[in-house]
């Protein structure tokens, strides 16, 4: 499969961020905790992002930030992307009642803004990973959802599956080998952005201090900390703001590839 | 006993009539022709077969017997047996009617089950099973990806396949060769067929017998070369005078004026009346019903007579 320049770059910025992260977990930066010198050092020899507030190092503290929100993210996405497959390709295919119920509770999740629906699932179930990996999958599963079901609703009206259909294929068939394969394009392609939305809203809930808490560091927590010392520490802020940004954009140009990869317009015609 | 019998069966989609009490009934072994223009109710009468219309579709009234067993009033477990033992359907989109994402062998597999023998089934439809197994859709040609298509349909032997315009999207040259195998397999295997084609001559030819349907009812069905040669109904004859195959070379062909109708409702006469030139006044009033001239039942108030005055007189 060929990707356009763009998306290969996003790619490769996303390998770095991983390497980046893995390297944290291998403790190639030393120890996130550890203190290693004076509070609020600019960058220097024994600390290349310069020191927290604490005296800690914020290479380390970085590279497990991007750990922790890349694997809560992408956790996140995963539940989505099976929650969203089943219940999108299900109203799709049998419509009827059982689509609407599916629809009309997807619009309720919809209608709430990112951010509120977010701290609603912190209140309840208390700040926290959990909190934050619920909210990323509550945020995401509505629109995926419905792309869904409109994919699958146009593939179930396709003669290869009424064919299945006379063949005496059952159900679980019929959904699994030609509903999903067909619908597939359109899950990784939304995936992808709804992975850069998980990072946004763990970056935004644990900003508030609902999601990861400290002393685990993920982009969140350290933007959060960052922030406070913003004019006597730049550096405390600027590290996990560019990768954020950065993980952000790379994803979302990986999925604009994905998409016009995997959702050409159809423009074959019939002969 | 016939194999498929449909009764007065009325579809009502939202707002139009897609069936508007259609009879048709089809012997076991035979090949039958279901001729009629876009929008005249045959695609609808088709799916109906296998009970595969849309979800927006709502059957009014009538039944659908396959069989022996009533298509519309069975429950889901019984349905299934009845469309994989006794119905397969050819489609009018060679490619659109494989998986895109899977090889052909493994979509021919699927519907084999295990024990299936690919290679054979390929062969029946004169394909060189190799490179077509492992070919994925988008890589076959139309022809390739119709015979592919075929050779699953009748891989389970099914008594009824129900074809719809399965050669209209084909090159002119495969499609006598397409439209052959699916005969030939249909006769070695005891098949009947369900010819769905607004190609009134090129399916006289082929079929045992031909129905012309004509706003959602089936307004004439006997022999095919009865239908095509001396057709009773004005409709049947006046679509064999446009027919550019069967015109004397010099003549003039015969367009059938106006257009065909959209139903929202039950229609209250004759549907055809309005192009008619034979109607009069009770046409427009009063359903017809079928009645029988030589071996054709037809839909006409006014059968008899015109049979009597030979119709092709129609096109004057």
């Amino acid at each position: 499969m060929k990707l356009d320049k763009l998306s290969v770059g996003g790619l490769g910025c996303l390998v770095v961020l991983v390497l980046f992260a893995l390297g944290g977990l291998a403790g190639l930066g030393g120890d996130p905790d550890a203190i290693v010198g004076p509070r609020l050092q600019p960058p220097g020899p024994g600390w290349w992002l310069g020191t927290d507030n604490l005296g800690r190092s914020v290479l380390p503290r970085v590279m497990e930030g991007v750990g922790t929100t890349l694997l809560l993210s992408s956790i996140a996405v995963l539940l989505t992307a099976a929650l969203s497959a089943t219940f999108g390709i299900i109203a799709g295919y049998r419509g009827g009642y059982l689509n609407e119920l599916v629809m009309r509770l997807v619009e309720v999740l919809y209608s709430f803004p990112a951010i509120v629906l977010a701290i609603l699932v912190a209140a309840v179930l208390g700040p926290g990973q959990l909190a934050a990996l619920a909210s990323i999958v509550l945020v995401t599963i509505p629109l995926m959802t419905r792309l869904v079901r409109a994919a699958a609703v146009a593939v179930s009206q396709r003669d290869y599956v009424t064919s299945a259909v006379i063949s005496g294929a059952r159900l679980p068939r019929v959904l699994g080998r030609h509903v999903l394969p067909n619908v597939a394009g359109t899950i990784a392609v939304q995936g992808t952005y709804a992975l850069s939305v998980g990072i946004a809203v763990e970056g935004g809930l644990s900003f508030l201090g609902f999601g990861v808490q400290p002393p685990q560091a993920s982009l969140g927590v350290l933007i959060q900390q960052g922030g406070t010392y913003m004019i006597a520490a730049p550096w405390l802020i600027l590290g996990p703001g560019v990768v954020l940004v950065v993980a952000i954009l790379a994803i979302n140009v990986v999925g604009d590839g994905l998409r016009d990869r995997l959702e050409p317009r159809e423009t074959r015609s019939l002969t | 006993m016939s194999l498929l019998s449909v009764r007065n069966l009325v579809i009502d989609y939202a707002k139009t009539r897609a069936l508007d009490g259609a009879d048709l009934e089809l012997a076991q072994g035979e090949t039958v022709g279901l001729v009629g223009e876009s929008g005249s109710g045959k695609s609808t009468l088709g799916s109906a077969v296998g009970r595969l219309l849309p979800r927006s579709a709502l059957r009014t009234e009538g039944e659908v017997v396959l069989a022996g067993e009533p298509v519309f009033d069975l429950p889901p477990g019984r349905l299934r047996h009845l469309r994989k033992r006794h119905l397969g359907f050819v489609f009018q989109d060679p490619i659109a009617s494989l998986n895109p994402t899977m090889r052909v062998g493994a979509q021919l597999r699927l519907v084999l089950g295990r024990g299936g023998d690919v290679g054979f089934h390929l062969g029946r439809v004169r394909l060189d099973d190799a490179r077509v197994t492992r070919a994925y859709p988008h890589q076959l040609s139309g022809g390739m990806a119709q015979r592919v298509a075929i050779a699953m349909a009748m891989a389970t032997s099914p008594e009824l396949l129900v074809a719809d315009e399965p050669t209209a999207a084909l090159d002119s040259q495969v499609r006598e060769e397409v439209s052959d195998m699916v005969f030939s397999l249909a006769a070695e295997a005891g098949t009947s067929i369900l010819w769905l084609s607004h190609d009134l001559p090129a399916v006289a030819r082929r079929c045992d017998r031909v129905a012309v349907m004509y706003g959602g009812r089936v307004v004439e069905n006997g022999p095919a070369r009865e239908v095509l040669g001396n057709p009773v109904h004005p409709y049947t004859a006046a679509l064999a005078g446009a027919s550019p195959a069967a015109a004397a070379h010099g003549t003039r062909l015969e367009p059938v004026p106006g257009r065909p109708p959209v139903l929202t409702g039950p229609a209250p006469g004759c549907a055809f009346a309005p192009r008619c030139p034979f109607a009069v006044e009770r046409c427009e009033h009063e359903r017809p019903e079928p009645v029988r001239v030589r071996d054709q039942h037809v839909l006409c108030h006014r059968a008899e007579e015109l049979a009597d005055q030979r119709v092709p007189e129609v096109t004057a």
